[in-house]
């Protein structure tokens, strides 16, 4: 019975791996169809993935080194929010897009069928293409600041990957919640500005004591965060349990998420 | 591959009517009160209906299918059934293969792209490759005959253009299975004709095809089986013009007629009959035999010199012949009270197809119809002879051996050896 049931678990994700494999091009062309939209029309076009970040970390670097200090372990702040709004900014956009990703394409998901998981995952892809933009800008502060690289740079794509699943998972689920419920775009938007407050974003949150520090470590995007700073700006090892801890519950959100989604995909057209 | 590629088998469809919870504010009232009022869970939840009761059937290789049914019927619910939109509520649906759905074919448009970059996009949803969509680019665009515009965005062309576009992409999917919903009121008269052979070539290859449709000329041309559904039931499961007769016949249909096409003075239709030259009614003919279309009208009020017409036209909409009794200088007199007339073809020229047959009473000026029944009677024809075309003709060949066009021979207007006669 048990075993049954972890063989038709296992078809049933082979299946939507499957799937997915079969509609890449469409995969690629709704990423092409977004990245075009979003930057047609506009004068700077892709500049503005390096300029959201930039102006951001220019604000926090004037308030929390002009108007007060904070110890950042001897990195210099700039870099320290650049590399945490950068991260950050990827997650927040990504999501933004795909909480309605569903309900503004309502006549692609009432008309023809695909599976529909390539909406969310085309909203990670293009949060992915201003990501990368935006970290040339990374790259130019380390150098402007003399931040040199060592062999920890190749635990990056570990971060990397980490990363990318946790917001894969939370465009999943958001992407559908949106669908049954339009509430869940505007309690996001609320829930967003929280959550960049008591994650790693502009200030380290292992300096947070007591029972609050205790209960913001659990957030998984601190982990990802000191962790991207840890192999590029401190050279060294992302902490163990933390990271380690916030790489499995990335992946096991993901695959969660994932299969959820993909059951109720059928009840979409009916409800949206 | 199954020798069905589309199979449906005791599909049973349930929707809720009425709005449902898209809030979180009306949820948790309703799912309060849900959970204290303990509901005993019905098979039928409140609000909710059947849109499709026990529907079966299945498409061979080959075959056309033709669905069609009043507003209402399920029948799109089918089509979203087949093409996976949605999932039966009890029962079994399968398609195989890939599936060709000329549906909203313009459903993945962007206005702010351009044609070309719509063409990727579009072909990438209804299922294509990239490779293949660049190896049939320059079909696709012929196809449509969209050449110059191809770099303008699709918000600045016209609707037909973005239609004919949509259409072109969809016609060259190459598709295991084809599904068709109302798209021939695309384009104009020579696209449709282009879009009517794409697809009839496709059916003729082993392509299954369904098609759910209003036009019953185009269903009577394109299809071999024709189901008709009501109220989410099929009525009606065979051939095409008797599947069409019985779609006319419904209540249905005569409601929709009591509505439109007759003004409220004395005189209307009351039932029309063909008759074949046995003198039995029915609605399949042969070549070169009689047809009779008696009209039995009723007058409510005397009517000083009505009009009958008869109008035949061919399943694709060409007209066969439209005739009525002023042009024939019939003059009825004054008519009152039921009576019928006879239309009499002693020998039908018309050649094997689908016809429908619209028969109208106008007044004596023949300027307004009292009663319209338009192509409100399918018939069928058979003939053994192999002639393509609209209508037999009469004929005979001559062969003359040896003689050439420039030399007159003096006994030219006697045939030197008959060939075929008829």
């Amino acid at each position: 019975m048990k075993e049954s049931l972890v063989h038709r678990l296992r078809q049933e994700l082979q299946e939507m791996v499957h799937e997915q494999a079969e509609y890449r091009s469409l995969l690629f062309q709704i990423t092409i169809r977004d990245l075009l939209l979003r930057y047609k029309q506009t004068v700077m076009g892709v500049g503005w993935a390096v300029f959201m970040p930039l102006v951001n970390a220019v604000v926090f670097w004037v308030i929390f080194t002009k108007v007060t200090q904070l110890d950042t372990g001897g990195v210099p702040y700039l870099v320290f929010a650049f590399c945490g709004l950068l991260a950050w900014n990827f997650l927040a956009s990504s999501l933004r897009f795909s909480a309605i990703c569903l309900t503004s394409n309502t006549t692609l998901v009432t008309k023809v069928y695909f599976p529909r998981e390539i909406f969310p995952f085309s909203a990670v892809l293009v949060g992915l293409v201003d990501f990368a933009v935006a970290s040339t800008v990374m790259i130019a502060l380390m150098a402007f600041y003399g931040i040199g690289v060592s062999w920890t740079l190749v635990l990056l794509p570990v971060v990397f990957v980490t990363h990318v699943a946790f917001t894969a998972a939370c465009a999943l689920i958001l992407a559908m919640g949106n669908l049954f419920y339009r509430d869940v775009k505007y309690i996001f938007e609320i829930v967003l500005t929280v959550w960049m407050f008591a994650t790693s974003v502009v200030y380290p949150v292992s300096h947070v004591a007591g029972r609050l520090g205790a209960f913001l470590a659990l957030n998984p995007m601190t982990a990802i965060i000191d962790a991207y700073r840890d192999v590029l700006l401190y050279q060294q090892v992302p902490a163990a349990v933390p990271f380690g801890s916030a790489m499995l519950a990335s992946f096991g959100l993901f695959g969660v998420s994932w299969l959820v989604f993909h059951r109720a995909e059928f009840a979409f057209a009916e409800n949206i | 591959m199954t020798a069905h590629r589309v199979s449906f088998d005791h599909v049973w469809k349930q929707f809720v009517r009425g709005e449902r919870h898209t809030s979180l504010r009306d949820l948790i009232p309703a799912t309060t009160r849900k959970l204290w009022s303990r509901q005993p869970a019905d098979e039928l939840k409140q609000g909710a209906f059947w849109a499709l009761q026990d529907v079966s059937f299945r498409v061979e290789p080959g075959e056309a299918l033709a669905i069609i049914g009043p507003n209402g019927a399920g029948k799109s619910t089918v089509l979203k059934l087949l093409t996976r939109i949605l999932r039966p509520t009890r029962g079994q649906c399968h398609t195989h293969g890939r599936l060709g759905a000329l549906i909203e074919v313009a459903a993945g448009f962007h206005p702010d792209l351009t044609g070309r970059e719509n063409i990727f996009l579009q072909g990438a949803i209804m299922g294509m490759k990239r490779a293949e969509i660049i190896r049939k680019f320059d079909e696709i665009v012929a196809f449509a005959g969209t050449g110059n515009e191809l770099e303008t965005p699709v918000k600045r062309y016209s609707s037909g253009m973005n239609a004919r576009l949509g259409f072109s992409i969809a016609a060259h999917l190459d598709p295991d299975v084809l599904i068709i919903d109302e798209i021939l009121s695309v384009g104009d008269a020579s696209f449709q004709a282009k879009c009517l052979e794409r697809m009839r070539k496709l059916v003729t290859t082993g392509v299954p095809l369904v098609f759910v449709s209003h036009n019953l000329p185009a269903v009577l041309q394109l299809c071999t089986r024709v189901i008709v559904l009501d109220r989410g039931r099929v009525v009606f499961d065979g051939d095409p013009a008797a599947g069409v007769r019985e779609y006319q016949r419904a209540p249905w249909a005569s409601a929709a007629h009591d509505e439109t096409g007759r003004s409220t003075s004395g005189i209307r239709i009351t039932g029309v009959q063909l008759v074949n030259h046995h003198g039995c009614p029915t609605d399949c003919f042969r070549t070169n035999e009689s047809m009779t279309v008696r009209i039995d009208y009723y007058a409510s009020q005397p009517i000083e010199r009505p009009h009958f017409s008869v109008e035949i036209v061919r399943g694709d909409g060409t007209n066969c012949a439209a005739v009525n009794t002023a042009m024939d200088r019939c003059d009825l007199g004054l008519v009152s009270g039921a009576g019928s007339i006879e239309y009499v073809i002693p020998r039908l020229p018309l050649l094997p197809g689908c016809y429908l047959l619209s028969i109208g009473i106008l007044d004596s000026a023949c300027v307004e119809h009292q009663d319209f029944r338009e192509c409100a009677y399918p018939f069928s024809v058979t003939s053994d002879t192999l002639e393509r075309g609209l209508v037999y003709m009469e004929h005979r060949w001559h062969h003359r051996p040896g003689s050439t066009g420039g030399r007159r021979r003096e006994d030219e207007s006697s045939p030197i050896r008959l060939v075929a006669a008829s």
